[in-house]
């Protein structure tokens, strides 16, 4: 029988991810949907149930309703039960105060009383904003086997990115000896996953020491490096921050492509099939007569009756007759009309492109102007529910605002870097 | 406010169904899947669910492993909660004597004392084994109405087809709505008259009681078409027949069973899954699981259903595939139903063929139909056979469940059973 977990996990989820955009207008950045049938949070909490861990906590903050609903009771990453739990942990008002969470650790020491109710032996502490497939309990025994005060998951990454990480510097043991948050000049290719195993009262007297210190990177992990035991846990598959509307493109298109390391299904990701979206309610995709698909993904529900070629498609989504979808993203219940061409758009929910539209077409090069550094690389942005006219042309880099209707469109013609 | 239910559903759901065989070799007909995702007992299910009736037992005998496993908690129907459940009544050991079903109205029978705990105002009695869709609280209103003893669901089938259907003789008392049942025939030799009955039953319970109990005590035989209409009718009791024109699949063959799903194909299916609100439990078979329909560079994919966690490599027509299937790449399916995880390898064709879950397609295998012969039967093979590479199988072929690979010579002619 396997005994009762004696780790807690507390999942990080209250990250705004503002660089996705408008993906991100209604959700925060773990609930956004990925890979047809997902949610970012999917692969942290599938990971926390093939790890065998039992107790969760879930920090939420910025706009949490989408992912309120999307955890449900938690049966669906079996965490209902006798000795299982999902708590939703927002910020609330104290006795003295009300407070905002003000950082990572600032959320942890808010849920102290979390933390106690629930007594344990370690706690793990995540993100929901990952795609990755890690497991967990080797990264607690490798812990409790350096009888470390902190274990610090950790992935080699290129010198030039390790300015958006925390990076560490080890010794022949695996003991981080350095740590620099954000270094400018890279002295090693070693980053935080922002994945760390505590011993609890360790963690909790870490927690008790100087209020001021509310962000576990900037704060209390160097302070811990410089005078505790602080280990590395080494990583080394597939893992990747999908916090840039690029980078989300490519970690989905990274799934089409046998070879790239990453795999729901193999990984044993689960979705939640009864929240929104019911995948529950979906029948087989259907395939018309003239259905053309090639290197795609195709969900539930979706009707397919033109070409869909390096694609994902979640549930619902109805492809008219000669409509034709390239390198593109599209999530639940988006219809496509007749004839229309998609080249390199990522669609939220409910979008419909009228027929005949194009969306996706001219110099890739031409960035958003109102968010130059969200949208460069030529993708198109179309937000919840918004609506394409018939025979409308849309460029590259656009974005157009969720719920933007026929009429919003100032002309037929929006030109690429244009926001509607 | 919503009440406690008054309608009391109960299935059949034990029947195995010798015509369709190695389908049902491990699993009653109600459980043998359906429609890409689904069993055909979800069908009843979806509709009780979509009528707005929640409180249902289901009756089960043949094999219902594969049934409990499918059913569950009953939560994939919304069939869980203070006045909302399914409840599986398999038989039981009584004080005298441990009975068997002895027929469809004798498991009914002896489950009265279920019936009596719940007091239902109605008792609706559904088959577990057909394709239609329909809304039982129109039926139930209209058995109030009429104060009926009994309300039978019935529709047309030619006056040729009646010998295999029991068949009533319902009057215009309500035009098409439905009308007074004078006369009732179980498969008649010599049909004169022609309105099937779906087995959709809905009984006053008194009359339900009375009548069970004086057909255990005094008949030899315990079905409700063959045994209990005839004797209400007997009885003079105030039988009805409510009239439905929609679509309703009978698949008591391989044949029925192929053509019915392939009802569910084409720019106006007569089987919409989507608008008849089908759900299922996608935690049978881990279905839940499955990453979305993966198509590889040279998948092709027309005219079919193809669910979640399947992978197409090679060209699929006029097909309905089930979780799990993997096409190779340069195999060719056609008009076939393939259930969960079939494996179809490089170079295979497929044409016209049924095959049961677990099943391997060895490479450049040649089974079913051939486009050139007039031999167009489908071809069924029994779950967990694994076809060698090269065999050649031709149509109408039946293959028994769980063979042993020395079972399949190199070509397989027109017709042969193999078991």
């Amino acid at each position: 029988m396997n005994p009762i977990s004696k780790t807690l996990v507390l999942l990080l989820a209250g990250g705004v991810g503002s660089r996705l955009n408008i993906l991100v207008q209604s959700r925060a950045k773990p609930a956004v949907p990925f890979g047809g049938l997902y949610r970012i949070i999917d692969f942290s909490l599938s990971n926390v149930m093939n790890s065998g861990l039992t107790q969760v906590g879930v920090l939420t903050q910025y706009k949490p309703l989408s992912l309120m609903n999307h955890l449900g009771n938690g049966a669906a990453w079996d965490l209902a039960g006798r000795s299982r739990g999902i708590k939703i942990l927002p910020p609330r008002t104290g006795s003295k105060n009300s407070d905002w969470y003000k950082g990572t650790a600032d959320a942890v020491r808010q849920n102290i009383d979390f933390i106690k109710a629930h007594p344990s032996q370690e706690i793990l502490i995540l993100s929901g904003d990952h795609i990755y497939h890690m497991d967990f309990d080797q990264m607690i025994q490798a812990h409790r086997q350096k009888k470390a005060d902190i274990t610090i998951g950790m992935m080699v990454v290129p010198k030039e990115d390790i300015h958006q990480f925390g990076a560490g510097i080890t010794n022949d043991e695996g003991r981080i000896v350095e740590w620099e948050e954000k270094p400018k000049v890279a002295r090693t290719d070693l980053a935080s996953m922002g994945i760390y195993v505590f011993d609890s009262n360790y963690l909790l007297a870490l927690l008790n020491e100087n209020r001021e210190e509310v962000d576990f990177g900037m704060h209390l992990i160097p302070k811990a490096i410089s005078r505790d035991n602080v280990y590395a846990y080494r990583f080394n598959d597939y893992w990747r921050d999908v916090g840039t509307v690029q980078a989300y493109w490519q970690a989905n298109m990274d799934i089409l492509h046998e070879g790239s390391g990453i795999s729901p299904e193999a990984w044993g990701i689960r979705p939640n099939v009864e929240a929104s979206g019911r995948m529950a309610d979906r029948c087989p995709a259907r395939f018309g007569a003239k259905a053309l698909v090639s290197n795609s993904m195709i969900s539930s529900g979706c009707e397919i009756n033109g070409e869909v070629i390096n694609s994902i498609l979640s549930p619902g989504v109805v492809v008219g007759e000669g409509a034709v979808i390239r390198d593109s993203v599209l999530i639940d219940d988006c219809q496509i009309g007749e004839g229309a061409l998609i080249d390199l758009v990522i669609m939220d929910k409910r979008v419909r492109v009228g027929r005949h539209a194009v969306v996706g077409s001219g110099d890739k090069r031409t960035v958003n102007v109102a968010h130059p550094s969200h949208l460069y690389t030529g993708i198109t942005l179309l937000g919840k529910g918004a609506q394409v006219p018939d025979g409308a042309v849309v460029g590259r880099n656009c974005i157009v605002n969720p719920g933007r209707l026929p009429h919003d469109f100032p002309s037929l013609h929006v030109g690429s870097g244009m926001t509607v | 406010m919503k009440q406690k239910p008054t309608t009391l559903a109960m299935v059949l759901a034990g029947g195995r169904v010798d015509e369709l065989n190695v389908l049902t070799y491990y699993r009653p007909k109600s459980a043998v899947p359906f429609g890409g995702f689904a069993r055909v007992i979800d069908f009843p299910l979806s509709n009780l669910m979509n009528s707005g009736l929640e409180q249902v037992a289901i009756l089960s005998q043949f094999r219902s492993f594969s049934l409990i496993n499918h059913i569950g908690s009953g939560a994939a129907w919304d069939m869980i909660g203070r006045y909302r459940g399914i409840s599986i009544l398999p038989p039981s050991t009584g004080h005298a004597s441990s009975n068997w079903y002895r027929g469809s109205a004798d498991s009914v029978y002896q489950n009265i004392d279920f019936i009596r705990y719940h007091n239902p105002d109605c008792v609706l009695i559904l088959s577990g084994d057909h394709i239609y869709h329909m809304n039982y609280q129109a039926l139930i209103d209209y058995h109030k109405d009429k104060d009926a003893d009994l309300t039978m669901a019935c529709l047309p089938v030619p006056m040729t087809a009646a010998h295999r259907f029991g068949v009533a003789d319902i009057d215009d008392e309500d035009g098409a709505v439905g009308g007074r049942v004078w006369r009732y025939k179980e498969k008649p030799q010599q049909a004169k008259f022609n309105w099937a009955s779906m087995t959709v039953f809905c009984f006053k319970p008194e009359a339900l009681l009375k009548t069970l109990t004086d057909n255990a005590q005094e008949d030899t035989s315990f079905e409700f078409g063959k045994d209990i209409i005839p004797r209400m009718l007997a009885d003079q009791r105030r039988v009805y027949g409510y009239k439905f024109d929609g679509y309703w699949g009978y698949t008591r063959t391989i044949e029925e069973y192929w053509q019915t799903s392939m009802d569910l194909l084409g720019p106006q299916p007569k089987i919409d899954l989507e608008r008849w609100g089908l759900r299922t439990n996608l935690e049978h078979r881990d279905i839940r699981d499955y990453q979305p329909l993966k198509i590889g560079d040279h998948g092709t994919i027309r005219d079919s259903l193809v669910y979640n966690g399947c992978v197409i490599e090679g060209t699929v027509e006029r097909s309905v595939l089930f979780p799990g299937v993997h096409i190779k790449p340069g195999a060719v399916v056609r008009d076939s139903v393939l259930f969960f995880n079939n494996q179809v390898q490089a170079g295979a064709r497929l044409t016209k063929v049924v095959s049961d879950v677990n099943s391997s397609f060895g490479e450049d295998a040649v089974v079913g139909a051939n486009e050139s012969s007039s031999e167009q039967e489908v071809t069924v093979l029994g779950w967990d056979n694994h076809i060698p590479k090269g065999t050649v199988i031709g149509s109408d072929c039946t293959i028994y469940p769980h063979l042993r690979p020395e079972k399949f010579g190199r070509t397989i002619k027109n017709g042969e059973i193999i078991r």
